[in-house]
């Protein structure tokens, strides 16, 4: 029973690429989306944002991990981390930020320094 | 990677609205409204509050909305489900929990009597309307209706039968069918259930 539990926490949470979700999402768990989000996220683990994916929403988690498109104001408890290809419009808030090459980004960054 | 299943998580809350043309497994909690043309599966301990309108609904936990499901429902042995259901295809296992209504003659008009209570899509009501108007008024014979919970059943006829000349005469008009249907519905779930939601 314990092991079929951790197995279904393993299995996160994951917003497929037709799915569109309007509203919020909040959780204690990773988050992968691969479809469209808008609202707002906040999760106490990892959101990676798919290449293919839009979001437009205030992001909220301990790494954020972008690839596709994101559209809102991002706190990043430990790394935020835009991949080549990745856009974003908005605040970056993390102690630690990644832009890759390729990587388009427009908005402020705060890395409490 | 690409073709990961769409999964709402143990430990994870949606608030709002989910749409989609793929399959969703819900194994947390989900708040609002679920619109998707493939399945929904509503795994055991996810508690979905929400108006649902699938292809194929799968529940083994709790479900409380009304429930629109163009080709199937089944309701495993632990679930817990409230709120009225039009599908053509019901299925129940022994030990399932279910109160409301079931429909399983006219989706289309069960679909209408959901969009117009959500605000968000006007357009439905009107083309339910045109849609139902060959058709008698819905209540005028009471169409396979099955309620589970016994004592149930007056509430949901009562109000139906001073309101039936207005729905023959008014036929071109908005039919009073999906107010009505509103109207019952909206009081309908029972205090066990919204303090089992509350509580978690």
């Amino acid at each position: 029973m314990a092991k079929e539990k951790e197995t279904k926490s393993m299995a996160n949470t994951v917003i497929g690429s037709s799915i569109v979700v309007d509203g919020e999402i909040t959780g204690e768990e990773p988050l992968t989306i691969l479809g469209t989000v808008k609202g707002r996220i906040a999760t106490a683990q990892s959101v990676v944002v798919e290449a293919g994916a839009t979001v437009e929403a205030d992001v909220e988690g301990q790494t954020v991990t972008l690839s596709g498109k994101l559209t809102g104001n991002v706190t990043a408890r430990e790394k935020l981390e835009l991949r080549p290809e990745s856009k974003m419009v908005g605040n970056a808030k993390a102690p630690r930020i990644v832009f890759a090459d390729g990587a388009t980004f427009k908005g402020n960054v705060d890395m409490d320094v | 990677m690409a073709d990961m299943q769409t999964v709402i998580g143990v430990e994870t809350r949606v608030s709002g609205e989910i749409r989609g043309g793929e399959d969703l497994v819900v194994k947390g909690r989900v708040d609002g409204k679920i619109q998707l043309t493939h399945a929904l599966t509503v795994d055991k301990g996810a508690i979905v509050q929400a108006d649902v309108d699938v292809k194929n609904l799968v529940v083994s936990g709790t479900l409380v909305g009304n429930i629109v499901a163009s080709e199937s429902v089944r309701l495993h042995a632990s679930a817990r489900v409230v709120g009225d259901l039009a599908s053509p295809r019901v299925m129940m296992e022994s030990g399932a929990a279910y109160r409301g209504r079931v429909d399983m003659g006219d989706i289309e008009a069960a679909r209408a009597a959901v969009a117009s209570r959500a605000v968000a899509r006007p357009a439905a009501s009107s083309l339910a309307t045109a849609r139902e108007r060959p058709a008698p008024p819905r209540m005028g014979a009471p169409p396979r209706t099955v309620v589970v919970a016994t004592k149930a059943a007056p509430r949901f006829v009562a109000p139906t039968v001073g309101e039936r000349p207005a729905a023959v005469s008014a036929a071109p008009s908005a039919p009073p069918a999906f107010p009505r249907v509103a109207g019952a519905v909206g009081g309908m779930a029972p205090a066990w259930a919204k303090k089992k939601v509350r509580r978690r």
